[in-house]
């Protein structure tokens, strides 16, 4: 692991270098540890692909707890990846960017869908928007590139390939990734942030989960919270 | 006493209301948020008492007008818009005072603190308005704002006001160089980029917002990372048109392109100050093994 200074009392830690299920793994088992046993002075740490970001109060973290902490995240273990039960969720394949992505893939329409709902999928790194899950790994023939301009107005839950992620939008707003389907799922249930001392989480999927599309003709109708 | 205590007339160039962020939910995707200048706005609540992080307006630029619904302590600081009303100092306000903010003159944000902070319920452990994912009162004129109950606050019979030391407040006219320190990518950038960069003046592009203060300058080399890391408040990315974009309050919280360096916390305040079109510079702090 490498220890990259991000400013003053704030490190870039360095757990992996190429996105695969090692990585997925050591972020998963890093995220647990500092849940369960957060370090004195630790503010926010922010897990993604294949670093975290550690931010502590301001001269609360010297270069002794830095070592603690290290060999501590060193030593630390997942719970396996076999005993994460995937989060499913209902998709209908119908968006307006079907074409653009099987014509880039050599594929019909049909055989993206059938790639994408396939595969159970990795929660990477959860950014961009509150909750937006940045899913791998995706099917090399679905890659996609960015739409060359973003869209203005991306419907919340609408199912999407950016690159080489896919991932599902969780708010109004713009948006430039591919859009091939929607679920009627709320990634981000912003009234439910008024219940968060209930202990309810606002968001549907979180960094280290595990999801599994399922294809269907119509969405099954969700509470609006 | 928590009741009416000013009304929104309208709005100008901007409106919201801030607190000093939502710190600890940047790893579900949701950005800090909050004050862009908290110099100016913990001067505005220390000045009357409040807790650092009670909710307070935030004006962008001019245009805005608030009418006062009844009899309270304020203060005002940060940017100066021609209102008339004297900044960085605690003042009283008489109910059906009218405060506008007709003309800009320095700085981007003004900060308006009332006595105990504005009542707004709490959205993820913060008051401050995140409009893209519905966080916080999104405001519209003739809204009514409540005050939170706070003690009874008055100046010692002999003190005739209660202003910020002259030190303290800032002449965002004349920024000093703000502090770098290094940042995840700074070894992937040239010894000649990075001396460029801390050699050359910048201006503020008009194209700057909460998110991100973009720069324009003489184009620094830069390429895409593989893919995004987590992003900080105040990293410097450099993206491929080379010119840099210095990452604000309600930044994204992760991001593909490389980071030069990070602003210092405390002069991210300043810089939050500047106007587009005027020049900035940079100084390099820390360890930096490349310009020596």
């Amino acid at each position: 692991m490498k220890w990259i200074a991000y400013g003053p009392d704030a490190w870039l830690l360095q757990f992996a270098d190429k996105l695969n299920d090692h990585a997925f793994t050591r972020a998963r088992a890093i995220t647990r540890e500092l849940e369960q046993r957060p370090p004195e002075g630790l503010i926010e740490f922010v897990p993604a692909f294949t670093s975290i970001l550690l931010e502590f109060a301001q001269g609360s973290f010297d270069e002794a707890q830095r070592k603690e902490l290290a060999s501590r995240l060193n030593r630390a273990r997942a719970v396996s990846m076999a005993r994460v039960r995937a989060k499913e969720i209902a998709v209908c394949y119908d968006g307006p960017d079907l074409e653009r992505v099987a014509a880039q893939g050599r594929l019909e329409v049909e055989q993206v869908i059938e790639r994408h709902w396939r595969p159970v999928y990795k929660v990477y790194a959860v950014g961009f928007s509150p909750g937006f899950p940045y899913l791998g790994d995706l099917d090399r023939a679905l890659h996609t590139p960015r739409l060359p301009s973003p869209r203005a107005h991306v419907p919340p839950g609408s199912v999407a390939i950016g690159g080489v992620h896919t991932g599902i939008y969780t708010v109004p707003g713009p948006g430039g990734w591919n859009l091939i389907g929607r679920t009627s799922a709320r990634l981000f249930r912003w009234l439910a942030a008024d219940r968060e001392e209930s202990g309810t989480s606002p968001f549907l999927l979180h960094s280290g989960d595990r999801v599994k599309f399922v294809r269907v003709a119509e969405l099954p109708r969700e509470a609006t919270t | 006493m928590s009741a009416a205590v000013l009304q929104i007339q309208a709005l100008g160039l901007g409106v919201s209301v801030q607190d000093h962020g939502r710190v600890g939910w940047r790893r579900f995707g949701v950005p800090l948020g909050g004050v862009m200048d908290a110099h100016a706005a913990t001067w505005a609540n220390r000045l009357l008492n409040n807790p650092s992080g009670a909710a307070l307006l935030e004006f962008l630029l001019q245009g805005a007008r608030i009418c006062f619904l009844r009899e309270t302590w304020v203060a005002l600081s940060g940017a100066d818009a021609s209102c008339g009303f004297p900044l960085w100092r605690a003042m009283r306000m008489r109910h059906g005072d009218i405060m506008e903010f007709p003309r800009h003159r320095t700085g981007v944000w003004t900060y308006l603190a009332v006595q105990g902070g504005l009542a707004i319920r709490p959205r993820l452990g913060s008051r401050s308005t995140y409009a893209p994912a519905c966080l916080g009162q999104i405001l519209k004129p003739g809204d009514i704002m409540d005050g939170e109950p706070a003690p009874a606050f008055d100046l010692p019979h002999s003190v005739a006001s209660r202003l910020a030391p002259a030190l303290e407040q800032r002449d965002y006219a004349r920024p000093p160089a703000f502090r770098v320190w290094p940042a995840p990518q700074t070894e992937s950038f040239s010894a000649e980029a990075l001396a460029s960069f801390f050699s050359s003046e910048w201006t503020v592009s008009s194209q700057s917002n909460r998110v991100g203060y973009r720069l324009t300058g003489r184009a620094l080399s830069s390429a895409l990372l593989p893919w995004s890391e987590p992003v900080r408040v105040g990293a410097i990315q450099v993206p491929e048109n080379g010119q840099p974009i210095v990452m604000m309050r309600d930044a994204p919280t992760i991001g593909g392109y490389p980071k030069l360096g990070t602003v210092d916390a405390a002069d991210l305040s300043w810089l939050a100050q500047c106007c587009p079109g005027q020049h900035v510079r940079f100084v390099p702090v820390g360890a930096w093994p490349a310009l020596e």
